[in-house]
C-alpha cells in the first residue's frame, strides 16, 4: 500500500484498523526522504532511530487500545529550527550551526511527541530563517530547497524543505515557522495547505528567534483539515514562553452553516503577476459560489515599512553576536554576509514609532475583518523564482505585499492553499486571512475551498 | 527628504567605520543598497500620523520567581 499522499486523517484510519503499522509507515517516509528528499535539498538530517522508538512505541500503544489522538503514530518532519535533543543536530540552515546540538526539545516538538506523532526529519530552510537580506534561492547549506514541481523552481522559504517534503509526499505534514512569508510562500511554490497561525497561538520556545514579536510556528500540510489537527496537537500556553497565549484552542472541523463573506483588498490582485492575478480572480469566481466577496480599501498607511522595520530591528539584536564576530561571512549567500551590517542604522526611535503604529494597525485591521470571515488574495504575488534568479522580496523592500506585512505585524492567522497552475505547470496559492484567533473559521472557510477543488490532490512531477 | 538623505550620509559613515575594514566594493554596495532602502522605509513611517497616545504594541510582564 502506498502511503505517499495520504491526509493524517486516511493514515490514521488505516492504522487503527491494522491496514498499515506505524513503523512500516516510518520506513516508508524515510526511504522517501532520503531518496526523493535527497534531490531537493529538502532534509537536514533524518532522524531514523528516534522516529522507529516513536514508531515502535506507537504501535504498540495502539495495538494495546491506548489512542493518543488523530496524530498517534503519524511521521512528520520538522524545520532545522527546532530544537531537538538526543545528539539531532539543529543546523538553522546556517554553515557555523552544521554541527549544533541542543539537550533539549523545542515545546512544538514535545507536544507532538505527547500526540504520538513520530519526528522523521529535520527539515532544510533558508539560513537564519531568511532574516539575513537573502535574495535568491541558493542561501541554506544544504543548497537551495527545490518545489516537487519543476527541478528548476525554488520551493520558495524559509520553511523550504517543509513546503517540499510535504508537497513531495514525503512526509503527511511538517512544521514551520514564519516570520513574514516562510510558511505561506512554501506552501504556494509546492502546492500544499500552509497555515501561519495567530502569533502566541503556539509556543516559540526551542525555535530559532528571528524577530521576537513576529515569529510564528505552525504547520503545512496536503489539506486544511490536517493543519487544523496539527494546530490542535501545537497550541497553547507554556510557561516557557510568555507570549504563548492562555486563550484555549481546539480544533473544529464543523462548517458554519452559513455563506462565508469574503474581502479582497483593492490593489492586492493588480500588484500580483500575471499569470497570479488571472488565476486567483477565477478563484475569486469560486468563492462566490461560497458566499460574498466585496472589494474594500485599506487606510493608506506605511505597513510594508513598519514590517520591515521591525523585522530588522529585531533581527539585527537576534544575530548579534554573529554580525559582530563576523561569523556571518560563513553563510551561503553573499548578500547574507553583509545586508545585516546595514542595520545598525534603525534608530530607536523609529523602531518604537513602528510599534506603535503596530498597535494603530491592529486596530485598524480588526475593525476591518470584524465584517468578515477573511480577507482573500494571493499567497504570493508571484509564482516560485528559478533556482539561478534573484527575486525581489517583500521582505528587502523589493516586492508588495501588503497582506503578509499586516498579517504578520498584526499577528493574524492566514492559511494558504493551492489555487491553480501557471501555464509551465508552476502552483499558485490563495490565501484566506482572518481576525485574531479565527483559525477556526480560516481553516473552515479553506476546507470549503477544498471541498469545491481539486488543486491540493494534484501530484507533482517529481514526486 | 533632504533631511533623510543627509541622514543616510551619516548613518553610512557610521556604518563604514564600523564594519568598512571587513569589506570590499562589492560588498559595500550591498550595503549601502540596503540602507538606503531602509531609509525609505523610515521616511513613510515618520509620515504617518500616530495618536499621541499610542503606546508601543509591546508587552513587557514583570517577573517574579515562584517558590
Amino acid at each position: 500500500m502506498s502511503v505517499a499522499f495520504r491526509t493524517i486523517r486516511e493514515l490514521g484510519a488505516d492504522l487503527r484498523a491494522g491496514r498499515l503499522s506505524p513503523v512500516a509507515l516510518a520506513e516508508a517516509c524515510l526511504h522517501r526522504l532520503d531518496t526523493i528528499g535527497g534531490k531537493l535539498n529538502a532534509v537536514v538530517t533524518l532522524t531514523r532511530e528516534r522516529a522507529l522508538e516513536q514508531a515502535r512505541r506507537a504501535e504498540a500503544e495502539l495495538k494495546a487500545g491506548r489512542d493518543r489522538g488523530p496524530l498517534h503514530g503519524i511521521p512528520y518532519g520538522a524545520k532545522d529550527l527546532l530544537a531537538t535533543s538526543g545528539g539531532i543536530p539543529t543546523t538553522w540552515g546556517a554553515a557555523p550551526f552544521r554541527d549544533r546540538c541542543f539537550t533539549y526539545d523545542a515545546t512544538v516538538i514535545r507536544h507532538l511527541e505527547e500526540a504520538g506523532a513520530v519526528l522523521v526529519a529535520k527539515l532544510a530552510m533558508v539560513e537564519f530563517a531568511g532574516g539575513m537580506g537573502y535574495r535568491q534561492p541558493n542561501a541554506s547549506f544544504t543548497g537551495p530547497g527545490i518545489s516537487p514541481w519543476s527541478p528548476d523552481a525554488w520551493s520558495g522559504g524559509s520553511s523550504s524543505g517543509s513546503g517540499s517534503a510535504v508537497g513531495a509526499g514525503l512526509v503527511p505534514f511538517a512544521i514551520g515557522s514564519e516570520t513574514w512569508g516562510s510558511i505561506l510562500s512554501p506552501a504556494a511554490y509546492c502546492g500544499v495547505t500552509g497555515l501561519r497561525p495567530t502569533y502566541g497561538r503556539v509556543s516559540r520556545h526551542g525555535a530559532m528567534a528571528l524577530c521576537w514579536t513576529l515569529d510564528k510556528l505552525g504547520p503545512l500540510a496536503l489539506t486544511a483539515d490536517d493543519c487544523g489537527l496539527v494546530l490542535d496537537a501545537i497550541a497553547g500556553a507554556d510557561p516557557a514562553d510568555a507570549t504563548a497565549a492562555v486563550r484555549h484552542y481546539r480544533y473544529e472541523d464543523r462548517e458554519p452553516g452559513r455563506p462565508f463573506r469574503f474581502a479582497v483588498v483593492r490593489g492586492t490582485l493588480e500588484a500580483a503577476q500575471p499569470a497570479v492575478r488571472e488565476t486567483v480572480g477565477r478563484a475569486l469566481d469560486t468563492l462566490r459560489t461560497l458566499g460574498s466577496v466585496e472589494e474594500i480599501a485599506l487606510p493608506d498607511l506605511p505597513y510594508e515599512a513598519m514590517t520591515r522595520v521591525i523585522l530588522w530591528a529585531e533581527g539585527a539584536s537576534a544575530v548579534e553576536s554573529l554580525t559582530e564576530s563576523g561569523a556571518i561571512a560563513q553563510l551561503t549567500a553573499p548578500e547574507d554576509r553583509v545586508t545585516p551590517y546595514a542595520r545598525d542604522a534603525i534608530l530607536a526611535k523609529d523602531y518604537v514609532r513602528a510599534l506603535r503604529l503596530r498597535g494603530v494597525v491592529a486596530r485598524e485591521i480588526d475593525r476591518v475583518l470584524s465584517r468578515f470571515d477573511a480577507i482573500v488574495g494571493p499567497s504570493r504575488a508571484a509564482v516560485g523564482p528559478r533556482l539561478g534568479e534573484e527575486f525581489r522580496s517583500p521582505i528587502r523592500g523589493g516586492a508588495a505585499d501588503v497582506l503578509g506585512a499586516i498579517g504578520n505585524a498584526a499577528g493574524l492567522p492566514s492559511v494558504g492553499v493551492p489555487c491553480g497552475f501557471t501555464p509551465e505547470g508552476l502552483p499558485i496559492g490563495l490565501q484566506f486571512m482572518g481576525r485574531a484567533w479565527d483559525e477556526n473559521i480560516v481553516l473552515a472557510a479553506a476546507r470549503a475551498w477544498q471541498a469545491r477543488t481539486d488543486f491540493h490532490r494534484r501530484r507533482p512531477p517529481l514526486a | 527628504m533632504a533631511a533623510i538623505a543627509d541622514e543616510v550620509e551619516l548613518l553610512w559613515a557610521l556604518i563604514r567605520q564600523r564594519y568598512g575594514a571587513r569589506l570590499d566594493e562589492a560588498q559595500l554596495k550591498i550595503v549601502r543598497e540596503t540602507l538606503e532602502g531602509l531609509a525609505r522605509d523610515v521616511a513613510a513611517l515618520r509620515g504617518a500620523k500616530i495618536p499621541d497616545d499610542a503606546e508601543p504594541a509591546q508587552p513587557f510582564i514583570p517577573f517574579r520567581a515562584e517558590p
